[in-house]
Formats: structure tokens, sequence, C-alpha cells
């Protein structure tokens, strides 16, 4: 795709001030000669370009400022989840093409998207939405309505934290409890439902998209062969092109578009988890989780797509009108999410020299600072670092990823 | 394009293009001659010259015949300096116009050093490994030097980020 006849436009982009996008994002918009406003609840104004003032817990206020003082912009883009809410307001208040409010919204709460996809027919695990102060006979009750084992979730969260696997009843009530104090720890309203949901074993996949009015055309597809079983759901290994079979794969993005629109997104980036069921004999992608925004954490630097453009170019290309008509990847790539496996303070990261001299490695970053608090899944809210590769074959991408992790040695105490 | 400076395109596209467009720059062969590949830095030009050396390396292993890599600004060489020492006139305007700026957030930022043109700073205390880092410089810093530094080839940040201890903001799930 190209991102030429887009220089020069004005884009506003709504940086929240914790995430891992913002460099990417504002390189993608240099790269095509944007001109960007900053919106953000973080960055400080120096007498540069202009940096506004953004608060994306007051939505209503914030959009009405925006739009006075950001002058006239082309595009209104979300770098991450905390921001969409905001550019959906002030995108219907500038006439920008834009997600109605209540479907961002309902990409960000996991029991509205498990309710609108029962209502719509899209094939998802069985659940049951568990209100705060749901009893433990109900929730136990609950849990075995679903059947086991079944998965605990909060509905706020992401990237796995404050979800947790039982294997019984007693487990289930166990996981709530657990996940109650992970949602408390992070600050969010005791009135918060959970989900328990039913166990899908099976490969899982993620699908990442631009939406066109509706329309999903595919950026990429990971496979994420080592996807853990449980009691946690560390987001691990994620390589692309899928190795799928093609009448399986284009039922996972059948399943993934159809996703989308029942949420009522039309417009922009979604970020859809699936797992295949293969439970009665068949293939049929489960839909997990579906997010209004690009692949999560530095992933998508593992995307890069003809002629060296990355997602977020792509993404704000099409936030000006400029759609893809078939993104091509490059070669076989993939990247390696690390996590913490215990809790403690960050000591020290040995061996990123080794790693990064394993054939196809392309990149290693640690995002966590020596001497920082860690904590392991379902309370980690942040990823040690990523490991990018890229190969000739899935396989061999996996490989050498795997063979990275396996030289560098994580120290927490 | 020669046959060489085919060869060392593809080794810049596949290895080093990637890492410079994520920084916000671009690279391009500019010239071979005598074996010296000139690679011609743009976008944010400072995206590049931290890689410089990691350019040299990969494309002389790849491209035997190279026996060198010089990087230059958008249109050839730096412009000559423009009204007295570059790195006393960024030094004051970051003492005057930035560092109190960023001192909210607990923040600083030092000139480390100035070559060709080329400004190199280090962001300290809250900036450092801060999420926002990027804003701050790409939005605020950079801007502001480019108009009181017009002679200013390109801003690198050589901050070692993830040896950050107390960042201001830091990166979260989302």
């Amino acid at each position: 795709m190209s991102t030429t006849g887009v220089a020069g436009a004005r884009v506003l982009l709504l940086i929240p001030a914790q995430t891992y996008r913002a460099s990417d994002f504002l390189a993608a918009a240099h790269r095509m000669g944007l001109t960007v406003v900053v919106g953000s609840d973080g960055a400080l104004p120096l007498g540069g370009h202009p940096v506004l003032r953004a608060d994306p817990r007051d939505p209503e206020r914030s959009a009405g400022r925006l739009v006075s003082r950001a002058g006239p912009v082309d595009a209104v883009v979300a770098v991450d989840t905390p921001m969409l809410i905001l550019a959906s307001a002030v995108a219907a208040r500038t006439g920008l093409p834009h997600n109605p409010i209540e479907a961002v919204m309902a990409a960000t709460d996991k029991a509205a998207q498990r309710r609108r996809w029962a209502a719509t027919g899209v094939y998802q695990p069985a659940f049951r939405i568990l209100p705060a102060g749901t009893g433990e006979q109900a929730l136990a009750s609950a849990a075995a309505g679903a059947g086991f084992p079944c998965v605990v979730k909060a509905v706020s969260l992401s990237g796995s934290r404050g979800v947790l696997r039982a294997n019984d009843e007693a487990g289930a009530i166990t996981a709530a409890t657990r996940i109650r104090s992970v949602l408390a720890a992070a600050g969010r309203p005791a009135h918060e439902p959970l989900i328990v949901e039913e166990y899908v074993p099976g490969w899982e996949v993620s699908v990442d998209g631009l939406l066109n009015d509706g329309s999903l055309a595919v950026t990429a597809v990971f496979d994420k062969p080592d996807t853990p079983e449980g009691p946690t759901f560390e987001e691990t290994l994620l390589v692309t092109p899928s190795r799928l079979p093609g009448q399986v794969l284009a039922a996972v993005l059948a399943t993934a578009g159809r996703a989308a629109r029942a949420l009522g997104l039309r417009h922009g980036p979604i970020h859809a988890e699936l797992r295949i069921d293969t439970r009665q004999g068949r293939q049929a992608p489960a839909m997990l989780e579906l997010a209004a925004r690009p692949i999560g954490g530095l992933c998508a630097r593992a995307l890069r797509f003809t002629g060296g453009v990355s997602l977020e170019e792509m993404v704000l290309a099409a936030a000006l009108g400029h759609h893809p008509a078939t993104p091509h990847l490059g070669r076989p790539s993939g990247v390696l999410m690390l996590h913490a496996e215990q809790a403690g303070t960050l000591r020290a990261v040995d061996g990123k020299a080794e790693a990064a001299a394993v054939p196809g490695i392309t990149g290693l970053t640690i995002t966590i600072p020596v001497g920082q608090r860690v904590r392991p899944l379902p309370d980690g809210d942040r990823y040690l670092g990523f490991i990018f590769a890229e190969g000739d074959t899935p396989e061999e991408t996996a490989a050498a990823l795997r063979a990275a992790r396996n030289r560098l040695h994580i120290t927490i105490r | 394009m020669t046959d060489l400076a085919s060869r060392v395109t593809a080794v810049l596209e596949r290895s080093v293009l990637p890492s410079v467009v994520a920084r916000g720059g671009s690279l391009r062969v500019a010239g071979v001659e005598d074996g010296v590949v000139t690679l011609e830095a743009s976008g944010s030009p400072g995206a590049a010259l931290p890689l410089a050396s990691r350019a040299e390396a990969l494309i002389r292993a790849a491209v035997p015949e190279v026996t060198r890599i010089r990087v230059i600004g958008p249109g050839g060489e730096p412009p000559p300096a423009a009204g007295g020492d570059l790195g006393d006139r960024v030094r004051r305007v970051l003492d005057a116009e930035i560092n109190p700026t960023i001192a909210a957030h607990r923040g600083h930022v030092v000139l480390t050093g100035v070559d060709q043109g080329w400004v190199r700073v280090r962001l300290e205390g809250g900036c450092q490994g801060c999420s926002l880092a990027e804003v701050t410089l790409r939005q605020g810093i950079e801007p502001v030097l480019r108009a009181r530094a017009p002679d200013m080839v390109g801003l690198i940040d050589v901050t070692d980020h993830g040896s950050g201890t107390h960042p201001f903001f830091s990166p979260a799930k989302r």
C-alpha cells in the first residue's frame, strides 16, 4: 500500500500517558509527512508542535476542548484503548468517520461483547455474567452451567490480566476472589461484573485488520502456537502468516469481521482473538475477545508491509481515507512477549547480546528497567520486553524466537 | 542503479530500514564510490545515525566490496553553522525553554555533543524510559530547536531508556 498522497494532512493523535505505542505512531506520522496535533493526558506542552490536554475520563468536556483548540483536522486517531471513546466523540463533533461511542464502549467491555455476539449468533464459548456481589453458591452454579474446565475473567482488563482457568466449582470461586483483588488493585470500580465461560481447547490465532464502513481488510493473522492452557494465559509467541488451512482461515476471518460488525464497529483498526474449537469434530472459530485498536504492546513492530510500511502507517492512512486494497506482508515474522514469571524486583536481564545474535532475530527490547517491581499474571500489567524475528518460514521464525528466549536469563528476586 | 548499489540497498531494506522507520526516519543509498557507500537520512534524521554502526557492520558483512559507510543529512552535507556555535545555542535553548518545563515531570535534557550539525541529547530523570519521551522529543524539543537553530541537521536521542529507573509514565497493557 502506498501512504503517499496524505502528506501535509493534519491529524489529531490522542496519546494516553501509559502506552507502548506513542513513539511508533509519531514515527509513522513523521514518515508520512503528516502534521500532528497531540492530545494527551500526560504529554507536556513545550512550545514546539501543539500538545493539548485530553482527559479520557471526561470525554464530553475533553472533546469540546479539543475541537475548539486543535483547529481543523483531517483525522482523529486514538493511539491506545483509553483514548478510543474520546476519539469517537471528537470525530463525531467534527464530522469525520467514526465508530458509534456505544460500539467502542462495547469493544472495551467483555461482558457487552459476549451479550452482543450471543444476540447475533457469533460463535463463542458458553458463558455466564457474574454481577458484583454474586455469592459463592451462585458463582459455582454459573461455572457449572458454563461447563468445566472454565475461564473466569475480568470484563475490563486486557493482555490476559485478570483471567484464570478453573477446573471445578471450588477453583472457580477461588479464581473469582483472586480476580476481584486484581481489579481492586487496578482501581476498577467494585460494581464491575465478572465472566465465567467454558474453556475452549485448541489452536489460537489473532486477527488484525482495518474496517472501512464495516468491511474488514485483514492486515495480519498471527498463530499463537505456545499459548498456555492455564491457569494463567500469558501471551507469548506470535507468528505470521498463519499456518491454518485455507478453509479454516477463511472461517476465522469471516467470524472476526462478523464479530466486529456485531459490536457496531465500522471504522478503524481491530484486533481479534479466536480459538479453533475442534471438540465436535469440526474446526469452528470461537470468538474470545475483540478490541477496536491494533495489536497490543510493541507487537506491531513484527509487521512490515510492502514498501516498508508499518501497521501504524496503515492505521493513519486508513483514518485519512486511504484504505489498503490487499495489504501484503513481507517475510514471515513474529514476536515473543517476555513476562515476569514471579513477583519481585527485576534484578538483571542477561544474555541479550547472545539472544540478539540468534539468526533471524531482528530486534530485542526490554521495556521494564532493572530495579522495578514486577508481577506475574493474573496481576501483571506490563510486559518485560519483546523479541522480534523474521525467517523464510513461520516455523523457522518461531524457532528463532524460542532459541533467543532460551538465551536470556532474567533474574527477579 | 549499479549492481553494488542494488546489493547495498537490499541489505539496507531487509536489515536496517525497519528499525530506522520505527524511529521516525528513513535511509536511502545516495551513492557508492570507491567502496564508500553514502546513505542519506531523511524524515527524522536523528533516527538513523544511532544505527549507522550497525548498518555498516551488516552492509560490509553482506557486501565485502564496501569499505566504509558515511551518513549525510537531507540534501547532502550539513549546512554551515549560522551565527555562533551550534552547541552553545542549543544548550541555551535547553536551559531556558525546555528544562524548566520538563522539570514538572522530574525530567531533564542534557546536550551530549554536536557533530556536523547533528545534535545529541540525553534525557534524564523522569524522561528516561518514559512512555511519552518520544512525544516530548519529537513534538516539543526537536521543533523548538529547529526554530531556534535552523542549522541543526538532526536531533539524536542517545538515552538508554531501558535503564531509566524512575520514568514519569510507564507503559501498561491496554
